[in-house]
């Protein structure tokens, strides 16, 4: 990239053969992306040397974040995200006096792709928000009732904010790992709650971990499927291999095994649809427990 | 916090919620002591530059609590209709919600700006944008945690220079930049935000220390002439020492990229 238009002073000396090999390559990338993938998979490896199962490693590290209440850091290959909650006090919903708030968004700031400009969330991460959201509540993680401090006046808002640094695919596995992570760290402080002033004092001393249901974390595996001669199943696509799905598919599992959730977008692969299905359900298993060690 | 308007893009949680209101918030005591730093050092940094692969460059840098991460996009074709002979350096800085004692809304607010502006004068002088015409070069700077704004300005400057070297952008020469909070007689170099609470001045100051030239001064509050050109002389004495770190860190990653 540097040198692109830099009326540099100093000569530079002609490329060498590996140099002019690996630029044409980049090149036919750039211009061909389907085609250039689509070499790789006949030969049954991926552009950035995986095979079609194999899955990048995942980095965790929590609560280096004190300003947060609890956080996560995940690194899943080059994909980063950094997750931090931070608990507000709030008046309940008047049908639901007990139940706090969980309050999941993502953001994909312009920092982490080209693809992204400065501005309001784009689409992509309204998705993301919004399945991330459902997913939180419907396995149960995190019962609200946990999170009262004084039925109908005050409860807990956890607001769980995940900032992309480094986009490169596979956001929103990472993401819910994040999430997840960073729910697990959070220790909140012991509130009071005093009837005559109608104020919640806390106790800077005393701080106690979220009561969860760890039995029903979500982790969840994203595949990819490119119907190329015969269609390729790819466990946790890159940012370069994201655009050129024919389908893909996000299998949720709880920590005990059980199906939280399962989507598909896009045209299923024809007649083999269902045992490709199966087998990335099985599969997404056995990546579910591999995360749970490292969280 | 109280939140304007419903938001439709975003998951929203109630509409009204504050932060926790602790027993004894009214006694905290006021920095006095450095906790074991002398007045003249600084909190160490770690940088490390090319982390975001994404980016055409990026640094990422940490002095004790403060993290931020920064990278630079381009140089890249310019949004704007009219002709420009020069490039234009463009600095956003966002505030991850979880980065500050209080939740930032994630709505934009006029502290980001207002530091993008102090880290764009901090850097600007120092890139040949005459070399790009046309076109624009885009700084985004994430900060993940804070811990003092000046040194989220001092810190942010340096790691935005970094991540220009980084990414193959011809700089005139690398910027360092450090802050000084004035607490009684003392001067304490890079002040948590504690400390700059505790002060009655802070400077900031940019420069190139490698052509001696100060790209940027940035006083706040009250001093004197003398000691404020006393707070400039030890800044600009540690800016030759961060950029000994930033040079290294950069040599380190070209060469581990040879490799």
């Amino acid at each position: 990239m540097s040198a692109t238009g830099s009326p540099s002073t100093c000569v530079k000396a002609p490329p060498s053969q590996e140099e002019t090999d690996s630029l044409r390559a980049q090149i036919f990338q750039r211009l061909h992306p389907r085609t250039y993938l689509e070499r790789f998979l006949t030969e049954n490896v991926r552009p950035d040397g995986r095979t079609f199962d194999e899955w990048r490693t995942v980095h965790v590290n929590v609560g280096s974040i004190s300003t947060a209440d609890g956080s996560a850091l995940v690194r899943v290959g080059d994909t980063t995200i950094v997750c931090g909650i931070k608990a507000e006090i709030a008046e309940p919903e008047l049908d639901r006096p007990d139940d706090g708030f969980l309050v999941p968004n993502i953001d994909l700031p312009a920092i982490c792709s080209p693809k992204f400009k400065p501005g309001p969330p784009s689409e992509e991460a309204q998705v993301l928000s919004d399945r991330l959201n459902e997913v939180l509540i419907s396995s149960g993680i995190l019962s609200l009732p946990s999170l009262c401090i004084q039925p109908g006046r005050a409860v807990w808002t956890l607001y769980v904010d995940a900032t992309c640094i480094n986009y490169d695919g596979n956001v929103f596995d990472a993401t819910l790992l994040a999430m997840v992570a960073a729910l697990k760290n959070v220790t909140l402080p012991k509130a009071s709650f005093d009837e005559e002033t109608g104020r919640t004092t806390c106790s800077r001393k005393t701080r106690a971990p979220l009561q969860l249901q760890l039995s029903r974390a979500p982790y969840s595996a994203s595949f990819g499927i490119v119907d190329a001669s015969q269609p390729c199943v790819l466990s946790d696509p890159t940012s370069f291999e994201e655009p050129l799905l024919d389908t893909s598919l996000s299998v949720i599992v709880d920590e005990s095994g059980n199906l939280i959730s399962v989507s598909e977008l896009g045209m299923g692969a024809s007649i083999e649809e269902q045992t490709i299905l199966l087998e990335c359900i099985a599969d997404a298993k056995k990546r579910g427990l591999q995360m749970q060690k490292l969280i | 916090m109280a939140q304007s308007a419903f938001d439709r893009r975003r998951i929203n949680g109630p509409e009204e919620s504050f932060s926790p209101v602790f027993d004894d918030t009214d006694n905290t005591p006021q920095a006095t002591t450095r906790h074991g730093r002398s007045p003249a050092d600084i909190r160490p940094i770690f940088l490390q530059p090319g982390l975001i692969n994404q980016a055409n460059g990026s640094a990422y840098i940490e002095t004790e609590k403060t993290k931020i991460a920064c990278a630079v996009y381009g140089p890249r074709q310019s949004k704007t209709t009219t002709y420009s002979e020069k490039g234009r350096l463009n600095v956003e800085v966002k505030f991850a919600p979880f980065s500050c004692t209080r939740r930032r809304a994630p709505l934009r607010d006029a502290e980001d700006r207002s530091i993008a502006v102090s880290i764009h004068q901090a850097i600007v002088s120092s890139v040949r944008l005459e070399l790009f015409p046309k076109s624009s070069i885009d700084v985004f700077i994430t900060v993940i945690e804070n811990d003092g704004l000046e040194g989220c300005i001092a810190s942010g400057s340096i790691a935005a220079s970094a991540a220009l070297a980084d990414a193959g952008i011809e700089l005139l020469g690398l910027v360092a930049s450090c802050s000084v909070a004035v607490c009684g007689t003392q001067l304490w170099l890079d002040p948590t935000e504690d400390e700059a609470r505790a002060s009655k001045a802070t400077l900031i100051l940019a420069c190139m220390p490698a052509l001696g030239n100060i790209t940027s001064v940035w006083q706040s509050g009250q001093t004197n002439i003398d000691e404020a050109a006393r707070c400039v002389e030890i800044c600009q004495e540690r800016c030759a020492d961060i950029h000994s770190i930033v040079a290294e860190s950069l040599l380190q990653s070209a060469k581990a990229n040879l490799l």
